[in-house]
Parts: C-alpha cells; sequence; structure tokens
C-alpha cells in the first residue's frame, strides 16, 4: 500500500492528487470541490503540496506573460515577402 | 481589438482582402510563432512552420466558420503546418511522451518531500529552464491553456484529444514543470549552502 492511499475526509491522497488541476482551475463539479476540501482540511501533506503546485502553475503564467520581444524583424519582413508572392499581401 | 474583429478580418481576408489579412496577421504573428517554438522539437521546425501556417491562413480564410475563437483557428492551422513540416521530415519524432505514472509524478513534484524556498518561484531563469527543458508535447499545452488561455475544450479540439485526455495531458505537463522547478531549486539551494 503506498502512502498515496491514505485517506482523509473520504478521499484518498491519490484521488486529490488526480484532481488537483481541475481543483485549481475551478473546473471540479461542487461536490467533488466539498470532498476534496474536506481531504485538504485533514491532509497536511496534500495540503502543502497543493498550495506549492497552485503557486507554481501562477508562476508558470506569470512567467509566460512576460513580453518576449514578439517576432524577430527578419522573421516578419520574411513572412510578409512571402505573403506578398502569394498575393496575400 | 476583440474576437469578433477577427472573425470579420478572416471573412474579409477570404474574400481577398489583403489588407485585412495583413491586420490579422498583425494580431496573431506573435503568438503564432511563440506557440509553434512551444511545440516544436526545435526552433529551426519551428520557424520553417511559422510562414506555412500564414500561407495556410491565407489560402484556407474561408475555412473560418466563427464556431470557435479566430485564435484558436489560426493555432490549429499552425499547428498542422507544423505537422506536415515533420511528416517532411520523416523520421523525426514528434509525438507525445508515453505515460507516466501518476503517483510517481506527484512524488517527483514534491508531494510528501521537502520544498525548496517559495522565493525560488521569482526566479525568472529557472522558471524558463524548467519550462524550455519540457517536451514538446507539455510546453505546447501549457502555452495553449495558461498563456493563451484557451479553455479545455478548445484545446482538446485543437490538439484531437478527447476532453479527459486533455485535461490529464494538461495535469501531467503541470506535475513535469512542477517537478523540474523543484529540483533545480533543491539543487540551487544544496549549492548556495556549500
Amino acid at each position: 500500500m503506498s502512502v498515496l492511499d491514505r485517506v482523509v475526509g473520504g478521499v484518498s491522497c491519490r484521488e486529490v492528487l488526480v484532481d488537483l488541476s481541475e481543483y485549481v482551475d475551478g473546473e471540479l463539479p461542487p461536490t467533488r470541490v466539498a470532498a476534496v476540501e474536506a481531504h485538504l482540511a485533514g491532509c497536511d501533506r496534500c495540503e502543502r503540496f497543493g498550495g506549492r503546485f497552485a503557486s507554481t502553475v501562477a508562476a508558470l503564467r506569470r512567467s509566460l506573460a512576460r513580453p518576449t520581444g514578439g517576432v524577430p524583424p527578419e522573421m516578419a519582413a520574411g513572412l510578409r515577402r512571402r505573403l506578398a508572392e502569394d498575393g496575400a499581401a | 481589438m476583440s474576437e469578433a474583429d477577427d472573425a470579420r478580418l478572416l471573412a474579409a481576408a477570404a474574400d481577398g482582402d489583403r489588407r485585412a489579412f495583413a491586420r490579422f496577421v498583425d494580431r496573431h504573428e506573435a503568438s503564432v510563432l511563440r506557440y509553434l517554438r512551444a511545440a516544436a522539437a526545435q526552433d529551426a521546425d519551428a520557424d520553417d512552420a511559422f510562414q506555412e501556417a500564414f500561407l495556410a491562413a491565407w489560402r484556407g480564410a474561408g475555412g473560418f466558420r466563427g464556431e470557435g475563437s479566430a485564435r484558436a483557428w489560426m493555432l490549429t492551422v499552425a499547428r498542422n503546418a507544423l505537422r506536415r513540416h515533420h511528416r517532411r521530415r520523416a523520421g523525426e519524432p514528434t509525438g507525445y511522451e508515453p505515460l507516466e505514472d501518476l503517483d510517481h509524478l506527484g512524488r517527483a513534484a514534491g508531494w510528501g518531500r521537502p520544498e525548496p524556498a517559495e522565493e525560488a518561484l521569482e526566479r525568472e531563469d529557472l522558471l524558463r529552464w524548467a519550462l524550455d527543458g519540457l517536451a514538446p508535447g507539455d510546453r505546447e499545452i501549457l502555452v495553449l491553456r495558461e498563456l493563451e488561455g484557451l479553455g479545455g475544450e478548445e484545446v482538446a479540439e485543437l490538439l484531437g484529444l478527447s476532453l479527459a485526455a486533455q485535461k490529464s495531458r494538461l495535469h501531467r505537463a503541470r506535475l513535469r514543470f512542477v517537478a523540474r522547478v523543484r529540483s533545480q531549486a533543491l539543487t540551487d539551494d544544496e549549492e548556495d549552502r556549500a
């Protein structure tokens, strides 16, 4: 038996691990949200991991949203030349 | 400009309006390149597919029926351009990585294990490194969901997956990202203490 088989609040740690992304995204049905939250209230490991998982996904979104400089000028110009050859520009 | 504006630009482009298409290109070229570079095994593949994607969009603008977002349509066109490019280079792997046991992924991501300092999440170099080192399939879905903000159903359709498979792929990609951040942050913490 794995540590992830531990059941708290009627739900195992493994089930919470499976549902974690949907929970963080607000996409779990309400009854499932209640079950996950009952588990998190009584399971330190899942509560800690869930928090860190959510923070890291949020950090990923912030990182992705940072400006990256767009399309390099030579690529943008090359695209427009190619489109012009095709009658698209 | 709005989604409705994109739809009007594509409709005009379908009628041969080159200026409308040029505006559409201006609006989407950065996100298309960003997506292709995430989804491709190498930047060179992405850069080659970039022109092909917009050529295909120009030629096929009439194919946008307004059933989903113009952005999702454009990214689907881009994805198909990348796949055609990969098929021309026979033997290049494009497929997704084998399915890992979720327990293993969870533990690697830090479930039940020590965590690095929260400050690690402020390190842009670490986050970029962690993302760049993922497999193309993982980067692709993370860019589509976390940057482009496409919904689960749109991404499922774009990737040719069921909604359940899309959810599973997203979750595993996130866990692998979290695992990479954790692992490198802990290594850096150890080296700083040495």
